[in-house]
């Protein structure tokens, strides 16, 4: 039988081995489908145990009446015997076959769950940079946090009111076997039971929601003044936003106060309605037994039944409102998981020559191999463009769709909004593919980046961009993730980057561990960091965007002259303006408007070009003026 | 002084992982093929093994290593005693209508048991009216259930909204040196997830704890009084399972708390592998990304088979405890019966009441597990109160804005001084830029010259007043520390701006936006400064957060500003556009520049180079390029060349 956590092979596999298929996102409901059976099984074996597990409810009552009508009224001690030994035997099945539905239960919830994480975990592994492109981070992430859970809490209802509907039934059979007048009472009013509580659900769902918006706008009010503290702190304005916190408490409290007065109506009404239905089935049955339709002892077991029916249909309900939260979950899934990388290899991809010259059909930009080319623009974003095309990066432009429905939208406008926002996301996906259709525009060589195989790109170009990130980890991870550096490569990777305070500054040194993202270090360090990680890689080509942007001059120039020195022989490409940089380089491209304008040496263009100077000189002596 | 190599120790702390272990222990592994009694005493093994690893985890998170204090036992107590404490009418009221509503459903089977007794009877008298006074007695019941639960919502929604104001007042007395230097990382967590765990507790757990104790021990009355011959067997075999309860409830709070601390390293690496996607696939990690979220749901699975088990000892007992007094009722009953010492209407009785016994001693178990988990997010809470204060104000006022430093010294970790006796005297008015390798202690000298921190020696005073000595909302006005962090706070445009003069009139807020050129925007908002900006409201662009950032030092009006460059970076994009907002914020003030952009050191009247932890060089722009073998020099060669 399956177990957790499940194997997935879904969306992505290890080089060499195959993906498996992946979920079925036709719709909500086929991906359910999918969903229970990815359990193989488990979600009926367990809706088996579970009758198993009610059968102590189902025919206990019964045998407690019979023992009281033979054995204690009718005085007969072996009845009673019987009828004991038969409630332990019931009660003994019950309790194994409990812990028998609880481990089943606890397996199919965390094989939906720890399934869900996994294939989220693969598809940005399948998809990379493009799949922010399309989501929304948060979404993405909640889809393994919080949708997963609804999937589990999905597999335990099914199992749940499977079970309960076949002890239903049963209970059913015998009531109307034992007496047809009691029995119908008893089948009609538990329905009419839990249908009279409706009317005032809806209210109490409406206000439960605006308490958990409250709360979820205070939590957030938290989280601001926690991350604006050392402003709070410095500056001031802790009165002020101490109070805008307490005044969102205080409407919090009103919210989750009005929820919990309707919570009290419907409890107070619930034991209403079950004490006057308890009454209700007691009189009617003192009347059958005076009548002589009826023996005490079905009369007790009656009572039982009575108590006992609420529940299922309970479930029932439960079941109801599961299924339509993991239906929502369901398109919020399915949102992430059908979306499909917008390239492929080609079938004979061709090799890529690191040692050839790399260049950009665009903006007519060229490295020279071996070389280390320093790119200047006045808009560093312009600049960021041109690493995103030397490293067949589809750049950061889209809005991703979010998959959250809008508050207040209902029935025919619900379902539009969803429409358009699957239209929107068809739209980035058909803008990406054909972006990626035909030639690609950079190439290596006479490659163009497009005819070889992703994963060559990669290997070959390793582009370093702004945006780069440090992971939790240890500092000798941080730098070497995929563990294959010697001490001395490491070391000297750190020192490149004159990032040796880093190593310093830890404890354990290189088992100093870094929180997450690199929190913790300063702007400077991380980024210094993150360098010496994209040297110790050691990428036949290497592209850095602004490296050294929040480092000072000092340590810019001696991480300038070391990059130079480190890298000498092997193509480099920087892009920045700092005049640090530009000293090392051994050719400098100025970028304007998408187009090379000059090229040459440093020195040269600095005498002799106006439009250079222009660009390099501004941020030495355009304050000079000033 | 003898420069040592930072990497010295490079070679003990470098690993070639083959001493890692294992990331779950292959005992945990149940074994292929065994006899049913090797596979028992495996099992046994793996069980006691998740539990020294939940005994470790939960031993972690109340010492942690790093990051904020925690709490123990005894404040966590002392914190809901004393809330309760403050509540004690509305908490007698709840016990009251608890008691009430909780006897009166008692009253309902004890009643029903006597419509049996006289349907045995035979006669039929008497039973319609019976039956209504039950009816009567149910909608008594219904309706003190109503005020109970009413009563119960207001007293927990009232200690939830005091506990979590609390905490959030005691985050806004933090000591500002800490906040300075601490990760927020930790801070966050707790407002967060910590803030939640306790709110369950507070809002629902200690009522509904309270109530189960009362119709646990009320029910026990009752079936008392109904038969004590019934009462007592019942009772004892409920008793039995007190053992496997207390060993439940001593185990299980540690095991939720490993769960919950599992589920949280799932989330951070997935959320590092989605939010760093593109450098996951430069680097090609996402082989690694995988694995490493697998191997963290590897873990997570073992937590969670601890608490199953944990569940499913528990059940064992609790099903079997809870369920045969039915039998023994049976039994009792007929023996007591033929005796002649019980009535069937007895019977019926005891029966209802031992089904409706299991339900809240059910819920007791649930409830006092969940407080327990709770606790332990309460003095994570908690601890953040036991920070001590860093500085004590006097009375001591300033005579003026000279502002001097002398022999600062100053240590992060002790016995490693970062500053090495600085001495600095600021000119009114002038602009003084400090330049020099990152690890100087440029911004220690800016962090020390603003008041934020102690110095271990020497002093660093404003008007012949030591800058920690004054209380904050003075300093605020003295002088700041700028960080260029331009967090906009949820909130309306005024209480982003007036943080340092909370009192400021609307006149005062148009003025400083003026100053700054951000009047026109802000305008032009739907509601003016009343517009709410912040994260999830008005969205502002990089450089009008920036200005906002700038009008609220306007408004705090100080004579001095240090300015910490290296601190943040800055969008090349917005700096220059900001110019103009921030030469209208200079006017007039001493500036300290803590710079790492030479140009901002060309314009500065005196530049001082430190080089660890002391001013190398001190002069102004020309005296120092014109040193021939000057560090300044060196530098300035190398940017303009």
């Amino acid at each position: 039988m399956r177990d957790f956590p499940p194997s997935v092979t879904t969306f992505w596999s290890p080089e060499g081995e195959r993906a498996g298929s992946p979920p079925d996102t036709r719709s909500p409901f086929r991906f359910l489908l999918w969903m229970l059976r990815f359990q193989g099984g488990l979600v009926a074996v367990g809706t088996a145990f579970g009758v198993l597990w009610q059968l102590p409810l189902i025919a206990g009552p019964w045998v407690f009446g019979r023992s009281i009508d033979a054995g204690i009224v009718g005085d007969d001690p072996s009845a009673v015997a019987v009828g004991a030994v038969v409630l332990l035997l019931l009660t003994l099945v019950g309790a194994a076959f409990g812990i028998a539905l609880h481990t089943l239960v606890v397996r199919t919830w965390l094989i939906s769950l720890y399934g869900t994480t996994k294939m989220v975990t693969r598809k940005a592994a399948q998809m990379g940079h493009v799949l922010p492109r399309r989501s929304p981070t948060g979404e993405i992430l909640s889809v393994a946090s919080s949708d997963s859970d609804e999937f589990g809490a999905m597999t335990e209802i099914i199992a749940r009111a499977g079970s309960q509907v076949v002890s239903f039934l049963a209970v059913a059979a015998i009531v109307m076997w034992t007496s047809p007048v009691m029995g119908a009472t008893v089948l009609l009013a538990a329905p009419v039971l839990v249908g009279v509580a409706l009317p005032f659900l809806r209210p109490l769902h409406r206000r439960q929601e605006l308490e958990r918006n409250r709360n979820s706008e205070l939590t957030s009010m938290a989280t601001d003044i926690v991350a604006g503290l050392r402003i709070l702190r410095g500056i001031g304005g802790e009165r002020t936003f101490g109070r805008n916190y307490a005044t969102q408490s205080r409407s919090a409290r009103e919210a989750g106060v009005s929820a919990g007065i309707w919570q009290a109506v419907i409890e107070a009404l619930g034991v209403l309605f079950s004490g006057v239905f308890l009454v209700l089935l007691l009189w009617l049955g003192t009347h059958e037994v005076l009548a002589g339709r009826l023996t005490i002892g079905e009369l007790v077991s009656f009572l039982g039944y009575g108590l006992y029916l609420i529940g299922p249909i309970r479930t029932f309900f439960e079941f109801a409102q599961k299924i339509t939260r993991a239906m929502v979950s369901a398109r919020k899934a399915i949102a992430i998981f059908e979306s499909a990388p917008p390239w492929s290899d080609r079938e004979e991809p061709l090799r890529l020559d690191p040692s050839a010259a790399l260049s950009d059909g665009l903006t007519g930009f060229t490295a020279r191999p071996g070389q280390l080319t320093v790119v200047v623009s006045a808009a560093p974003e312009e600049s960021a463009r041109l690493a995103d095309r030397l490293g067949r990066y589809l750049p950061a432009d889209t809005e991703p769709v979010s998959e959250e429905p809008e508050h207040g939208l209902k029935g025919r406008a619900a379902r539009r909004a969803q429409s358009e926002r699957a239209r929107r996301r068809a739209e980035i996906a058909a803008r990406d593919a054909e972006r990626t259709r035909g030639p690609w525009g950079a190439s290596l060589g006479t490659v163009d980046l497009a005819d070889a195989a992703l994963a060559d790109v990669r290997r070959t170009v390793l582009v370093s961009d702004t945006g780069s990130q440090l992971f939790a980890g240890t500092l000798q991870d941080a730098i070497d993730p995929h563990r294959r550096l010697t001490r001395a490569q490491a070391e000297e990777a750190l020192r490149t980057a004159n990032a040796e305070d880093v190593y310093d500054a830890m404890p354990g040194g290189w088992q100093g561990v870094l929180d997450e993202r690199g929190r913790g270090l300063s702007g400077g360090q991380r980024q210094r960091v993150v360098l010496a990680r994209a040297l110790a890689a050691d990428a036949p080509v290497l592209v850095l965007v602004e490296p050294t942007s929040a480092v000072d001059a000092h340590t810019e120039a001696r991480i300038a002259e070391r990059v130079a020195e480190l890298r000498r022989g092997r193509t480099t490409i920087v892009c920045t303006v700092s005049p640090l940089w530009l000293h090392h380089a051994d050719h400098v491209v100025l970028l304007a408007d998408d187009e090379v304008v000059t090229e040459g040496r440093h020195h040269d263009l600095l005498g002799g070009d106006p439009a250079y100077r222009a660009v390099v000189a501004r941020t030495i002596e355009g304050e000079l003026q000033a | 002084m003898t420069i040592t190599d930072p990497l010295a120790t490079s070679a003990d702390t470098w690993s070639d992982h083959s001493a890692d272990p294992p990331v779950v222990d292959p005992r945990l592994r149940p074994p292929d093929e065994a006899s049913v009694g090797e596979r028992v005493a495996s099992w046994r093994m793996r069980h006691h093994l998740r539990r020294e690893e939940a005994d470790r985890v939960y031993a972690a998170s109340r010492n942690p290593e790093r990051g904020w204090p925690v709490a123990g036992d005894r404040a966590v107590l002392d914190f809901f005693r004393d809330l309760i404490g403050r509540r004690r009418r509305m908490f007698v009221v709840l016990i009251a209508l608890n008691a009430l509503a909780a006897g009166a459903g008692l009253v309902v089977p004890r009643l029903l048991g006597t419509l049996v007794d006289r349907t045995v009877q035979g006669d039929g008298a008497g039973l319609d009216s019976l039956a209504w006074l039950v009816v009567a007695v149910v909608a008594a019941q219904a309706v003190l259930t109503f005020f109970a639960q009413r009563t119960s919502t207001l007293f927990g929604q009232d200690l939830l909204a005091s506990a979590r104001e609390y905490i959030v007042r005691v985050i806004l007395r933090l000591p500002v040196g800490q906040v300075e230097s601490a990760s927020t990382g930790d801070l966050v967590t707790r407002v967060t997830r910590d803030v939640g765990t306790m709110s369950r507790s507070v809002q629902f757990g200690v009522p509904m704890a309270i109530i189960s104790i009362l119709t646990v021990s009320l029910s026990v009355v009752a079936m008392l009084a109904n038969s004590v011959l019934l009462a007592v067997p019942s009772l004892m075999i409920i008793a039995t399972s007190a053992y496997a309860v207390r060993g439940y409830l001593r185990r299980a709070p540690r095991g939720y708390i490993t769960e919950g601390s599992t589920y949280s390293r799932i989330n951070t690496t997935l959320t590092e592998t989605v939010e760093g996607a593109r450098t996951v696939e430069a680097l090609g990690l996402s082989g690694r990304r995988v694995r490493q979220g697998d191997d963290d749901i590897e873990v997570s699975a073992q937590a969670e088979r601890y608490t199953m088990s944990l569940r499913n000892l528990l059940f064992t007992v609790i099903d079997v405890a809870f369920n045969t007094p039915r039998v023994a009722t049976l039994a009792f009953g007929a023996w007591g019966y033929a005796q002649g010492w019980l009535t069937l209407g007895q019977i019926t009785s005891a029966v209802l009441y031992v089904e409706a016994l299991s339900g809240p001693l059910d819920r007791l178990v649930g409830e006092l597990d969940r407080l327990q988990v709770g606790a332990t997010s309460t003095a994570r809470l908690l601890g953040i109160a036991e920070v001590p204060p860093d500085r004590e104000p006097t009375d001591a006022r300033p005579d003026g804005p000279a502002l001097v430093g002398r022999d600062l010294r100053f240590a992060y970790r002790e016995g490693h001084d970062v500053l090495h006796g600085i001495d600095v005297d600021l000119r009114t008015g002038e602009r003084l830029a400090v330049v020099g390798p990152s690890g100087s202690g440029k911004s220690t000298l800016g962090r020390l010259l603003s008041g934020i921190n102690r110095p271990r020696t020497g002093s660093a005073t404003v008007g012949g007043v030591e800058l920690v000595d004054l209380p904050l909302e003075l300093l605020r006005t003295e002088v700041a520390l700028v960080t260029q962090e331009h967090h906009v706070f949820i909130g309306s445009v005024r209480d982003n701006i007036v943080l340092a003069r909370e009192d400021s009139p609307d006149e005062a807020v148009r003025a400083a936006l003026a100053a700054v050129g951000s009047l026109d925007w802000v305008e032009r908002l739907p509601q003016g400064l009343d517009t709410r900006i912040g994260s999830g409201q008005h969205v502002l662009t990089p450089a009008q957060a920036q200005q906002i950032a700038l009008a609220r030092l306007i408004i705090a009006d100080p004579h001095t500003l240090v300015l910490d460059e290296a601190t943040s970076l800055i969008d090349p994009r917005t700096a220059r556009s900001l110019e103009g907002s921030m030469n209208a914020l200079l006017e007039g003030r001493t500036v300290v520049a803590i710079a790492h952009r030479l140009h901002t050191a060309h314009d500065a009247d005196r530049i001082a180079v430190v080089i660890d932890g002391r001013i190398v060089e001190l002069g102004s722009h020309h005296e120092l390029v014109d040193r021939e073998d000057g560090e300044y020099a060196a530098l300035w060669r190398a940017w303009t060349s």
